[in-house]
C-alpha cells in the first residue's frame, strides 16, 4: 500500500492535498455554464406557468398576433409524457405531460412555452397568455390527502398513496415487556436543494450530424439523453447531451427536466438555437422537492437503554408525479430500509406511506432519506437516554455495530463494509469537550447561559451498484462504471468518464488515481466528462459514487493501457514482456528503460520504428469496473453540536461543530474536507433554516432567497473535521463514498443540542428546522402546561 | 430604447438599451463578458457583484441605464489586478472554490475586504461576506483564504 502523501514532498498521487486542477478557470471568470454559451440565433424561452395548485385548463389563449411564438401541449403531440416507473410492489406511476394538458397538479406546472429574442419579451409572450382554469379542491398535506374523500390527485390511482413500503416485524410482545417504551413524533420541511446555479438548457438541431445537441447542467447527461430520447421518439444516436460547467448540483439536476423536452422540442421544430435558464423564483416556486417527512416513533428498550426494538409508521410528502429516472418511490422506500441506521437491534417494524400532494415532485437531495431518518432516530435515542439517565453518547456505544461484527448485516439486509463505529463516538465525544459543557451548564443559575451539546451518528451507503437498483425497478441501472485512458502523441494521458464534475474537484482527483498508477504528473491528465459523445455510459453523478466507480474504472483503464505500453516498451527494449515492469511513468526492462511519453511518440508518430506483429491494440483503451461486492461502501461519521439557545427570541448560535468521518482511504483529503464541509453547512440550513411553506391552497409562501433563508457565512461556524480512515474492503483502494455524508448529521446533532439546551424546561423540539417561532411557541407551550 | 455611456474594465462602451435591462444582463449579453453570474436577481445571493465606482455593488438590481457615467469593474477586468491574483492563489490553496459559480463575486468582495479592512479578524470576515452565498464549501476556505491575504499584506 502506498503511504500517505503530501505535496511538500512532492507527492501528487492518492492521499496528497493537491490543488485543484480545475480553480484557474474559475478563477478568472472564464468557466462556462450553460448561460455562457452563445450561438447565433439564439432564442430565449419562458414559460407560462400555471398559478394554481389544482386545476383543469378550460382554455389557452395565445397572444393576438403572436400565436407562432408560443406553443401548447396541442402542439407537442409528438412528445411523449415523462414517465418513471419504479418495480416495488403498488407503486402507482404518473405520467408527466411536458405541457400540461387537461389539469395541472401543482403551482409552477409548465403550461406553455414562449419564445423571443430576449427572455424579458419571452416573459412578455407568458404574461399575455391567458389560460383559464375551472379550480379543483387541494390536497397540501399529506394527512389530509390520506383521508377518506380527499381530492384524488390523479383520478386513475383510486387514492393518493403512491407507494407503502412495509418492513414487517412483530412488536406486540416488546410492547407489553420492555421495560423502557419512549414515542415520539417528528416532522422535517420540505425543501428546495438550491444550487446557487439554477436549471438551464441550450437545445440545438445540427443537420450535418443530423443531431440534436442539448447543453443542459445536468449530473447525468447519458440518463438525459437516453429519457429525451424517448420522450421525443428519436433514436439515441440523434441526440447528444452536453453537461458544460455545472453550479452545483445536490440532486437537483440528476433529472429528466419537462423544460428539457420543450426546449429539444423548439430547437428541432424552429430550427433556431433556444435556450432556457431557470431563474430563483421558479426555482423556488415551482421546484421546492425534497425531504418533507412525517414520523410517529415508538423505540423500546430495557432498562441500560440497549434498544430492543423500533416501530415507525413514516410518510413523505411525493407531491405530485414521479421525476424520471429516480421516481418519487426511492425516497419513502428508503425511509423504510435505512431507519436502523448504524444501530444493532433486533425488533423493527416501519410502514413509509409515500402520498402524492399538490406541491411539485420530489428528488433526492444529498444524503436522501438520510437527513431525515438519522433526526428521527439520533432524537428518539436521546430520549430513550433521558428515560434510562443516562448520557446520549452512552447510549449510542451501547447500541452501534461494533468493530469486531463488520462486515456486518443489519436487520434490514444493508452490509456494513467496515469501520469502527463506537470510535468515532469516542473521538467526537473528547473533541467538543463533553466533560467541560456539562460543568458549565451546571453554572448556568449564575452565567444565565443556555447551552446544550448534541451528539448524531450515521453511516451512508454509498456508490450502491446492480443489484441494489435492480431491486428498485428504476429506468436505471448502473453496471459497470467504465473510464477511457489514452495516451496522447506527446505522453499526455486524457481520461474520460460518463460522470460528472460539478464541484467535486474530479479533474484532480482522477489525475491522481492515473498517476498513482501510470506514474503520469497531474499536469499532464486531462480529464473529458459530462458529454455523450465523448465519453463512454454512465449513469452519472449522484449517490456518492464517483470516487469509488468513476476513481475504480480510471484505475483498470489506466492499469490496462500499461499493459499495452508494455508490450510496445518490450519491444522497444528488444526484450521479452514478461521481463519489464512499469514504474514511475517508465517501462523499466533487464537492461534499460523507456518513458510512457517516447512509447507514445513511437506508437502514433513513428509506427516504422516497431515490428509488425506489434500488439495492434494501440494507447487508448476503455474498461469497465465494479467493486467486489456492489452492495455499497458505508462511510460513517459522528457529528458533536455546541449550541447556545437564547430563550428570550428563540435563537440558536452554533458556538462548535465537530465532525469526526470515516470514509476510508481519501484520494484527496482537501477535496474531501471540502465535500464535508459544504455538506455540512447545507445540513445547518436543514436543521436551522431552510423551508418551502405552502398555504393550503398549495401556494408556495417563499418565493425569495430573502424568504427561503440559506446559511450564509455568520451561520456556518469554522467546523472541525477528524479523520479516521478504515479501507472499504471491496474497493480499488479502499476509498468509500462520502460526498454526501456531510449533509447527513447536522439536523440530528443540532435538534439533539437544542433540547439538550431545553431539557431542564420539559422542551422538546419536533420539527425542522429549529426555528425562533418554534422555540418560542415550544417554551410557551412547556409553560401553558406547567401552570 | 435608452442611450448610455459608460466605463467598463477601463474601456469606454455606447450602448442604446432597453429601460428594463439589468447591469448583470447588460455585462452578460451586450459585453459578453459571462464570468459575472446571475444567481437570484433579486439582491440576496451576491453572485452577480461586480465594482461600481469601485465599490462593490449586485449588478442583477441595478439598471444599465442608471450607470450613466459610471466606471464599472468585472472579474475580467481584475486579471492583472495584485490584490486578486494574491486572493486567487489563496482561494486555490484554501479550497476556497468547489463549483465555482460564487466565486467570481467572492473574489470582488473578497478584494474589498483586504483593502478596506486590512485588519479585519476571522468574525468581521465573516460578516463581511455576509452578502455573498456560497452553496458548495461551507465558508471555511473562503474565510481562511481572506485571512491568509490581510495576514501576507500585513508586514508591508
Amino acid at each position: 500500500m502506498v503511504m500517505r502523501q503530501n505535496v511538500a514532498d512532492g507527492g501528487v498521487g492518492i492521499g496528497a492535498r493537491l490543488p485543484r486542477k480545475e480553480d484557474a478557470r474559475f478563477l478568472r471568470g472564464r468557466g462556462e455554464f450553460v448561460a455562457d454559451i452563445r450561438l447565433p440565433g439564439l432564442l430565449e424561452i419562458a414559460f407560462a406557468r400555471s398559478p394554481l395548485a389544482h386545476a383543469r385548463i378550460r382554455g389557452i389563449e395565445k397572444p393576438v398576433g403572436r400565436e407562432g411564438d408560443v406553443f401548447t401541449h396541442a402542439d407537442l403531440t409528438d412528445v411523449r409524457p415523462i414517465r418513471a416507473v419504479a418495480g416495488l410492489p403498488g407503486f402507482k406511476p404518473s405520467a408527466q405531460g411536458v405541457l400540461a394538458s387537461e389539469k395541472v397538479r401543482h403551482v409552477g406546472e409548465l403550461v406553455a412555452m414562449c419564445l423571443a429574442a430576449t427572455r424579458a419579451e419571452a416573459e412578455d409572450l407568458a404574461a399575455a397568455t391567458f389560460i383559464e382554469f375551472d379550480e379543483l379542491p387541494v390536497v397540501a398535506d399529506v394527512r389530509a390527502a390520506c383521508r377518506p374523500g380527499a381530492p384524488l390527485v390523479h383520478e386513475e390511482w383510486g387514492d393518493n398513496l403512491l407507494l407503502e413500503t412495509v418492513a414487517e416485524g412483530d412488536l406486540a410482545e416488546l410492547a407489553r415487556t420492555a421495560p423502557v417504551k419512549v414515542s415520539r413524533s417528528l416532522k422535517t420541511a420540505r425543501q428546495c436543494m438550491s444550487p446557487l446555479e439554477g436549471r438551464g438548457v441550450v437545445a440545438q438541431w445540427r443537420e450535418r450530424e443530423g443531431q440534436l445537441v442539448l447543453h443542459s447542467a445536468s449530473q447525468m447527461p447519458h440518463i438525459v439523453r437516453t429519457g429525451l430520447a424517448e420522450c421525443l421518439g428519436l433514436d439515441e444516436g440523434r441526440v447528444r447531451v452536453i453537461s458544460p460547467d455545472v453550479g452545483g448540483g445536490f440532486g437537483y439536476k440528476g433529472i429528466l427536466l419537462p423544460e428539457e423536452v420543450c426546449a429539444a422540442w423548439a430547437a428541432m421544430r424552429l430550427g433556431r438555437p433556444v435556450r432556457w435558464i431557470e431563474d430563483r423564483r421558479e426555482q423556488l416556486t415551482a421546484n421546492a422537492n425534497c425531504r418533507e417527512h412525517h414520523y410517529e416513533l415508538t423505540a423500546y428498550a430495557d432498562r441500560d437503554g440497549r434498544l430492543l426494538g423500533l416501530d415507525c409508521e413514516a410518510m413523505v410528502d411525493a407531491g405530485a408525479y414521479s421525476s424520471y429516472p429516480f421516481s418519487a418511490a426511492l425516497e419513502p422506500a428508503q425511509v423504510a430500509s435505512i431507519l436502523p441506521g448504524p444501530y444493532r437491534f433486533d425488533h423493527y417494524r416501519c410502514r413509509s406511506l409515500a402520498v402524492a400532494t399538490n406541491k411539485p415532485p420530489i428528488l433526492p437531495y444529498r444524503g436522501v432519506a438520510r437527513a431525515g431518518v438519522c433526526y428521527a432516530i439520533e432524537v428518539l435515542l436521546d430520549a430513550v437516554a433521558r428515560a434510562v439517565g443516562k448520557e446520549p453518547y452512552e447510549v449510542r456505544l451501547l447500541n452501534l455495530v461494533p468493530p469486531e461484527a463488520m462486515p456486518f448485516d443489519n436487520i434490514t439486509k444493508k452490509h456494513f463494509d467496515s469501520g469502527d463505529y463506537p470510535e468515532s463516538v469516542r473521538r467526537a465525544v473528547a473533541a467538543i469537550g463533553l466533560d467541560g459543557i456539562r460543568a458549565r451548564q451546571a453554572q448556568r443559575d449564575l452565567t444565565g447561559e443556555r447551552i446544550g451539546v448534541g451528539f448524531a451518528v450515521y453511516n451512508e451507503q454509498g456508490a450502491h451498484g446492480t443489484s441494489v437498483y435492480y431491486g428498485w425497478g428504476i429506468p436505471m441501472v448502473p453496471g459497470h462504471e467504465q473510464a477511457s485512458a489514452r495516451l496522447t502523441p506527446d505522453g499526455g494521458l486524457e481520461l474520460r468518464v460518463g460522470v460528472h464534475s460539478h464541484g467535486q474537484g474530479l479533474e484532480t482527483s482522477l489525475a491522481q488515481v492515473a498517476h498513482e498508477v501510470l506514474g503520469i504528473a497531474p499536469a499532464k491528465v486531462s480529464l473529458v466528462h459530462g458529454d455523450t459523445a465523448l465519453t463512454p455510459y454512465s449513469t452519472g453523478t449522484w449517490g456518492s459514487r464517483c470516487a469509488v466507480m468513476a476513481g475504480g474504472a480510471v484505475a483498470a483503464a489506466c492499469r490496462a493501457l500499461g499493459e499495452r505500453a508494455k508490450k510496445i516498451g518490450a519491444r522497444l527494449l528488444q526484450t521479452d514482456y514478461a521481463s519489464v515492469r512499469l514504474a514511475a511513468g517508465e517501462i523499466v526492462g533487464p537492461a534499460g528503460s523507456v518513458g510512457l511519453a517516447e512509447i507514445a511518440r513511437v506508437w502514433y508518430r513513428a509506427p516504422q520504428n516497431l515490428p509488425d506483429d506489434v500488439d495492434p491494440g494501440g494507447l487508448d483503451v476503455t474498461i469497465g469496473y465494479k467493486p467486489q461486492r456492489d452492495t455499497g461502501t458505508f462511510s460513517y461519521a459522528c457529528h458533536a453540536a455546541l449550541v447556545s439557545v437564547d430563550s428570550e427570541i428563540g435563537a440558536v448560535e452554533l458556538i462548535d461543530y465537530v465532525v469526526v468521518e470515516d470514509g476510508g482511504r481519501l484520494i484527496n483529503p482537501m477535496i474531501v474536507d471540502g465535500q464535508i464541509l459544504g455538506g455540512a453547512a447545507q445540513g445547518i440550513g436543514t436543521a436551522l433554516y431552510e423551508e418551502m411553506p405552502f398555504d393550503a391552497e398549495g401556494q408556495p409562501l417563499a418565493s425569495t432567497l430573502a424568504d427561503y433563508c440559506l446559511p450564509g457565512a455568520t451561520e456556518v461556524p469554522a467546523i472541525r473535521i477528524l479523520h479516521m480512515q478504515t479501507p472499504s474492503p471491496y474497493t480499488e483502494f479502499g476509498q468509500k463514498g462520502i460526498g454526501e455524508s456531510g449533509a447527513i448529521g447536522p439536523p440530528a446533532a443540532i435538534a439533539c443540542a437544542v433540547n439538550d439546551a431545553l431539557k431542564d424546561l420539559g422542551v422538546e423540539i419536533g420539527e425542522l428546522p429549529i426555528t425562533p417561532r418554534r422555540i418560542l411557541a415550544a417554551l410557551d407551550e412547556a409553560e401553558r402546561g406547567g401552570r | 430604447m435608452k442611450d448610455v455611456s459608460l466605463t467598463v474594465n477601463g474601456n469606454p462602451v455606447a450602448a442604446r438599451v432597453e429601460p428594463r435591462l439589468s447591469l448583470a444582463d447588460f455585462l452578460r449579453e451586450h459585453e459578453l463578458l459571462t464570468g459575472t453570474h446571475l444567481g437570484c436577481e433579486h439582491g440576496v445571493c451576491g453572485a452577480c457583484t461586480i465594482l461600481i465606482d469601485g465599490a462593490p455593488a449586485r449588478s442583477c438590481i441595478a439598471y444599465a441605464v442608471a450607470c450613466e457615467g459610471a466606471d464599472i469593474r468585472t472579474i475580467e477586468g481584475l486579471d492583472d489586478d495584485p490584490v486578486t491574483a494574491e486572493l486567487r492563489a489563496a482561494f486555490s490553496a484554501e479550497h476556497a472554490l468547489q463549483c465555482g459559480y460564487c466565486t467570481p463575486a467572492m473574489l470582488v468582495t473578497a478584494r474589498d475586504i483586504v483593502l478596506r479592512l486590512p485588519h479585519a479578524d476571522e468574525a468581521r470576515i465573516r460578516r463581511e461576506l455576509a452578502g455573498n452565498l456560497c452553496r458548495c464549501t461551507g465558508y471555511l476556505g473562503i474565510v481562511r483564504a481572506i485571512e491568509r491575504v490581510i495576514a501576507a499584506r500585513k508586514p508591508r
